[in-house]
């Protein structure tokens, strides 16, 4: 029953599309359709409806919420007061929200140039395996993929224990740094970044390297047999010849963790909380704090919106890459 | 190893041996890296199957042991019986259930609209679909709390499986639309020849090409609702009520130890359908992750 779906034009051809521009367009009906009619209206309208109650009017009371001073006691009685401008006043003014700022930038820049420096090297290594040897990094890429966060989050914890940690224990085995077996990372907070770093980066790595790998595939292997018969170097091919290829794969999946890393939520929260000292607290886990632990909802309505607001700028250019790579909208 | 030619030739056939062994030397290479990387990456993994089938002396010791002296199902067993697992799993199934196929009947509805129609404002509404898929979590958390609040639906199953849709849907249309596109129009055409009006096309041609489509989101649909922690998190607080990355992350316990057996246990047992599902869809996976399924 059905035809084969070629693997590139499933969905989020966002990135398959930005290699074969143009194939991906809904070929437009010859005559078109007619006038009046009102078939995609009648498809459109239940999930139309639902969208519209789920997504869009909360968005706008978000807005709404972070005018007020809504609190806990609201919750009970259902009374605020319009505050204006007042709580984004009040977290401007506020010397940890820059620092929860700064630390999202830098956190997130992190983690992208980590995840996407080893997503490169591995789907690089992937075009030289023997093919048994590639199968095996498949399979293990997929398996390190497939761990919900949740669980991977929970392992975390558990190698990183203090006192029966086994990365405490391996580490203290190389005699590089003394002996770490009874370090609690999530208490240093060097350490706890390092910890969440490392698990945000091992989740993130199958993606993008299997994404590169498949575009990296793409290339005809003449520019890469050229390249070696004038004797190029492996390094000087990549980077000169692979990643010309790439560029437009990378890009996305570029753009895509940053607004992924940027929003991490599960991970910093089941390692760190947080902590220590609000050390790991990102611009997600501080509104989270303030609006469900503090119960100052006006208030993490208004980090929310501001956090939206700054996503936006990398969602726009998402989306208009999308459309210049020949994504049909 | 042979002795290399003291001078440089251009004429084939040295330079080519060189090459071949400069080949040899690099793939040699990169099979010995794939080894190393692999270990590494699968560590984890490793590391929590190993530590679910220890019995409990052996998980708790200063230096591990990294195969199981006496491989147990104890750990296991406890999580099935002693605290809510089945409570919780069965609340996780019904919720991700709900989520899932209301989000693909409504979403495979609304995809045909936007993939086998042109009409105005369809690009705006595709915009906005994929915009709303990029909002922090907590940005729709707050307001959907309130509502919920006042509604009296935190707690309950529709509160969180109208939560779920707010994610899983939007999804859906946009991972749909790729496989409605990629139906021919000449099927189409030639079924409007025959005079078969919209409605017959859809439901006798298009919606019976594009079940491979709907299967496969399906299953990206059931992993994001599956995964999700922090919408469970947030508004079921009483345990009968939590959904099973909940009740996982609630066995850690600072004060009193986390029985660190019995979570690796239930992490296993958590994970093991999302694995399957992703071996399954391997192939398709890239480019369903790209339109945000599973989160980092």
């Amino acid at each position: 029953m059905s035809s084969p779906i070629p693997a590139t034009s499933v969905a989020g051809e966002g990135v398959a599309a930005a290699d074969t521009p143009g194939q991906l367009h809904a070929p437009r009906s010859p005559q078109g359709r007619k006038k009046k009619d009102f078939t995609p209206l009648w498809l459109l309208t239940p999930a139309g409806l639902v969208i519209l109650a789920v997504t869009i009017v909360p968005i706008i009371l978000l807005i709404f919420i972070s005018f007020t001073d809504y609190n806990r006691r609201s919750l009970f009685t259902g009374e605020f007061a319009v505050v204006g401008l007042g709580q984004y006043a009040s977290i401007f003014t506020d010397v940890a929200f820059w620092w929860s700022l700064v630390r999202t930038v830098f956190f997130a820049t992190a983690l992208v140039a980590g995840s996407i420096a080893i997503g490169m090297a591995v789907a690089d290594l992937l075009t030289r395996l023997a093919p048994a040897m590639r199968y095996v990094v498949t399979v293990v890429l997929i398996f390190a993929w497939a761990v919900p966060n949740v669980a991977s989050s929970l392992v975390w914890d558990w190698l990183f224990q203090p006192g029966f940690g086994v990365a405490n224990w391996l580490l203290t085995q190389t005699h590089l740094f003394g002996d770490l077996t009874q370090v609690n990372w999530a208490q240093d907070p060097v350490l706890a970044y390092l910890a969440i770093w490392l698990l945000i980066v091992w989740q993130a790595v199958p993606f993008i390297a299997l994404t590169l790998y498949a575009s990296q595939t793409q290339v005809p292997s003449e520019y890469f047999e050229a390249a070696r018969l004038d004797g190029a170097s492996e390094w000087g091919i990549y980077w000169k010849v692979a990643i010309h290829f790439l560029k437009p794969t990378l890009l996305l999946v570029t753009i895509l963790s940053v607004i992924w890393d940027f929003n991490v939520f599960n991970q910093i929260w089941l390692v760190s909380q947080g902590g220590p000292n609000d050390a790991t607290a990102t611009l997600g886990i501080w509104t989270y704090k303030t609006a469900f632990v503090g119960f100052h909802i006006g208030e993490g309505a208004a980090i929310a919106v501001v956090t939206t607001v700054l996503l936006m700028i990398f969602t726009a250019y998402y989306i208009r890459n999308l459309v210049r790579a020949g994504e049909d909208l | 190893m042979t002795t290399t030619p003291p001078q440089e030739t251009l004429s084939g056939a040295r330079p080519r041996k060189r090459d071949a062994r400069r080949r040899r030397k690099l793939r040699l290479g990169a099979n010995i890296s794939a080894i190393v990387f692999s270990v590494i990456w699968i560590f984890p993994v490793y590391w929590m199957i190993n530590t679910a089938f220890k019995p409990r002396p052996e998980v708790m010791t200063p230096t591990p042991i990294f195969f199981p002296k006496h491989p147990t199902l104890s750990n296991f067993i406890d999580a099935f019986t002693q605290s809510n697992f089945l409570l919780n799993l069965r609340n996780s199934v019904i919720v991700v259930a709900g989520a899932v196929v209301l989000s693909i009947v409504l979403g495979l509805l609304a995809s045909a609209a936007l993939s086998r129609f042109r009409f105005r404002g369809r690009r705006t509404i595709m915009v906005t679909i994929l915009a709303v898929q990029m909002l922090p979590g907590t940005a729709l958390l707050i307001p959907t709390f309130l509502v919920f609040n006042s509604l009296n639906l935190l707690g309950t199953y529709i509160g969180l499986i109208l939560a779920y849709v707010a994610v899983v849907l939007p999804f859906s249309i946009w991972v749909m639309r790729g496989f409605f596109i990629a139906i021919p129009y000449e099927i189409e055409e030639a079924a409007m020849m025959d005079g078969a009006g919209n409605w017959r096309i859809l439901w006798s041609i298009l919606f019976p090409l594009v079940i491979p489509g709907v299967i496969a989101t399906s299953i990206f649909a059931f992993i994001a609702a599956w995964n999700d922690y922090l919408v469970a998190y947030t508004f079921m607080k009483d345990q009968t009520m939590y959904t099973l990355p909940v009740w996982l992350a609630s066995f850690s316990n600072p004060i009193t130890g986390t029985d660190f057996g019995g979570q690796m246990a239930g992490s296993v047992l958590f994970s093991l359908p999302v694995v399957v599902f992703f071996l399954l869809i391997q192939r398709k996976l890239v480019a369903g992750i790209a339109a945000g399924a599973v989160k980092g």
